[in-house]
């Protein structure tokens, strides 16, 4: 992004759109990182207007602090050598001699330390972006430059520290390794001598731009469909058999094999693989049972091995994890293969896996992690993909049987946790990747969504589904307030593979015992993708989908089907067996 | 030449969005209070990517005009 072109973002900002403020603390003049920053997330954020605001120049570690005593929700912090010792800045004044080294030292150890608290005191209450000193040490050490000196080892040993402590009660810190691959010349001596300018302006621009996707993280990609041949390993597994097929460095198809363990990676951190490739099915099974594949099968479902289009493979592939195709990544080797799934399937990403061209290798993993990374994970990702196969297999339950009897015989259990833990990104999670059963499609930043959970009159219900089949985890999420005799509900997401469970009616029937009101109000708004929602509330309510939208205890207690689940909840709340729609317990 | 002003009072609309068009021409730091040293800098960052070449910030204080701006961009691409 070149400057010309942050300016232009920012002037089309809509200028009545919803404030999403950040405060930057950095040490110096921060006019470019300032526009940049302010430009990256505007980008984001087409809908609201951002603005960036600066604390105090010179003292970093003040405007943190009283960062921590304000109400600041997104909060950018640029760290670099003189915050943390002012005779570490190229613009200093003050002499150095022998002794200055060791000083410098100990009072860097010292300034993380008072830094550290502050940030760990801001981050009560803010979304926190670091990014650690990331221009040269001036060159005052008495090594040459080549090598490095024994202070500046334990200035990078101290840095290394601070950041896995901050990193730890959850902070987000800025990569070094990504600054390197991309922002070329960093520090520009002129700019930062004349102007307090420390910064090249492509230097600046990416670390705005890092900055801005920690404050607000883009939803990470669901599930990766890759092809077998020549792309999982080398070779067509239907000619050469299954020992035929290779990805070992000794045969120089060592690329098949990072991609494989890239792959086995991604499903341990719960991303969904699957597979859609021609062939037979025999030989496929005979290659995953290698012992040294690196991908084990049980972390693919499912395998859609025929000789039909690759794209009827994703189609089913995609009813199978119910997700849409825009959270999904295609790889193959066949550019037409990817472009017929591209045509079927608008919004896949489709990769291109190119064999032998190890750049094209190396940029295409290094996407991949970009696309799945996620700032941390979760219980729900690491049963994600049992929680899939036992939706398969609670669908294929359900088709042998009536609904009344599976349902009895499910022993579900329902908890509800309304303890409004901000520590629970699963939450967040599943508010802002839900389509189909979702209230109204409103997405949150994080620091919007903890903005809502301290509010007092804020009541939060997280949902989490168990049956004899298996843990689906946390599937559903209800936020809202009480208003009078009602509760007007302002989030309710249920994940897609909790449906045909009847959890809906039991999150209903849980708001009206719990809060013993009279009807639930709904801020509902009609999407693109929440039909399924719509349908349910076109069964629930006589009015049809009219706003306000207000269901009544009378009403729901008329159209509540029976209810098998066992409730339990944070509070004590807790029956077994059969419930009907009827309402009457205090909780 | 015509081409260049076009070019330069687009650069000042970019750096000056409330500043009118009729008023680029004459726009100077000494009428402009908006116009302070950060603005200065970006606007130099900003005629650098028009215009393609760098310009010295030692000049920072002669260009204080659209006039001089105009001059010293004629100036440079006639070099």
């Amino acid at each position: 992004m070149t400057i010309t072109e942050a300016l232009k973002i920012l002037r089309n900002a809509p200028k009545d759109g919803k404030a999403f403020e950040v405060t930057l603390a950095c040490g110096f003049t921060p006019l470019h990182v300032q526009t940049f920053l302010a430009a990256h997330l505007q980008a984001m954020l087409a809908e609201r207007r951002v603005v960036v605001s600066t604390g105090l120049y010179g003292d970093l570690t003040n405007t943190v602090e009283k960062a921590a005593e304000r109400d600041v929700r997104n909060l950018a912090i640029l760290i670099e050598w003189p915050d943390l010792d002012g005779r570490l800045s190229y613009r200093a004044s003050s002499r150095w001699d022998g002794n200055t080294r060791s000083e410098i030292v100990s009072f860097v150890h010292a300034a993380l330390n008072r830094l550290g608290l502050a940030i760990e005191r801001a981050s009560n209450n803010a979304k926190i972006a670091v990014a650690l000193p990331s221009l040269p040490l001036p060159p005052f050490f008495h090594t040459p430059g080549w090598q490095l000196s024994e202070a500046e080892a334990q200035l990078n040993d101290l840095i290394g520290a601070f950041g896995a402590r901050i990193a730890g009660f959850g902070t987000a810190v800025v990569n070094a390794e990504r600054l390197s691959e991309s922002s070329g010349a960093r520090h520009d001596l002129k700019s930062d001598l004349l102007l307090g300018l420390p910064y090249t302006l492509k230097h600046a621009d990416v670390i705005a731009s890092c900055i801005a996707r920690l404050l607000h993280p883009m939803p990470p990609k669901k599930g990766i469909i890759t092809d077998l041949d020549d792309t999982l390993w080398s070779g067509l597994v239907g000619e050469l058999g299954p020992d035929g097929v290779h990805w070992s460095l000794e045969r120089h198809s060592g690329l098949h094999g990072l991609y494989q363990r890239l792959l086995s990676s991604l499903a341990a951190d719960g991303v969904l693989v699957g597979v859609a490739s021609k062939n037979s099915l025999e030989p496929v099974e005979a290659a995953f049972r290698r012992p040294d594949i690196l991908l084990a099968p049980e972390r693919v479902f499912p395998m859609e091995v025929h000789w039909n289009a690759k794209s009827t493979s994703v189609d089913r592939i995609l009813k199978v994890w119910n997700i849409a195709a825009d959270a999904v990544v295609f790889v193959d080797d066949s550019a037409m293969e990817l472009s017929e799934v591209a045509a079927a399937h608008p919004g896949i990403e489709c990769i291109q896996f190119r064999g032998t061209d190890y750049e094209a290798g190396s940029a295409m993993l290094s996407r991949l992690r970009d696309l799945f990374g996620k700032q941390r994970l979760t219980t729900e990702d690491s049963i994600r993909l049992s929680s899939i196969r036992q939706s398969a297999e609670f669908a294929a339950n359900t088709a042998g049987s009536t609904p009344e009897l599976f349902l009895e015989r499910a022993d579900a259990t329902i908890h509800f946790d309304f303890s409004k833990s901000r520590n629970d990104s699963r939450a967040l999670e599943l508010v802002n990747k839900t389509n189909q059963f979702n209230l109204n499609g409103i997405r949150y930043t994080e620091s919007d969504w903890e903005a809502e959970l301290r509010r007092t009159d804020t009541e939060l219900a997280v949902v989490t589904y168990e049956d004899r089949f298996g843990l689906l985890g946390k599937i559903a999420v209800l936020l809202g307030e009480l208003n009078g005799d009602n509760f007007r509900c302002k989030v309710w997401v249920m994940s897609c593979r909790a449906f045909s469970r009847r959890i809906e009616y039991a999150c209903l029937k849980t708001c009206f015992e719990r809060y013993q009101i009279r009807g639930i109000e709904f801020e509902f708004m009609p999407t693109s993708k929440n039909g399924p929602l719509q349908e349910f509330f076109a069964s629930l309510l006589e009015s049809g989908l009219d706003v306000p939208l207000i269901l009544t205890r009378e009403r729901f207690e008329q159209v509540c089907p029976p209810l098998y689940h066992k409730v339990t909840s944070t509070n004590g709340l807790e029956f077994d067996g059969q419930h009907s729609g009827s309402v009457s317990t205090v909780l | 030449m015509d081409n260049i002003q076009d070019r330069l009072a687009r650069c000042f609309e970019t750096v000056f969005p409330d500043l009118q068009a009729a008023d680029i021409p004459k726009a100077s730091q000494e009428t402009m209070s908006a116009w302070d040293s950060v603005a200065a800098i970006t606007l130099v960052n900003v005629l650098e990517d028009e215009f393609g070449f760098q310009i010295d910030f030692d000049r920072l204080s002669e260009l204080n005009s659209f006039d001089r701006i105009f001059d010293y961009i004629k100036s440079q691409v006639q070099a």
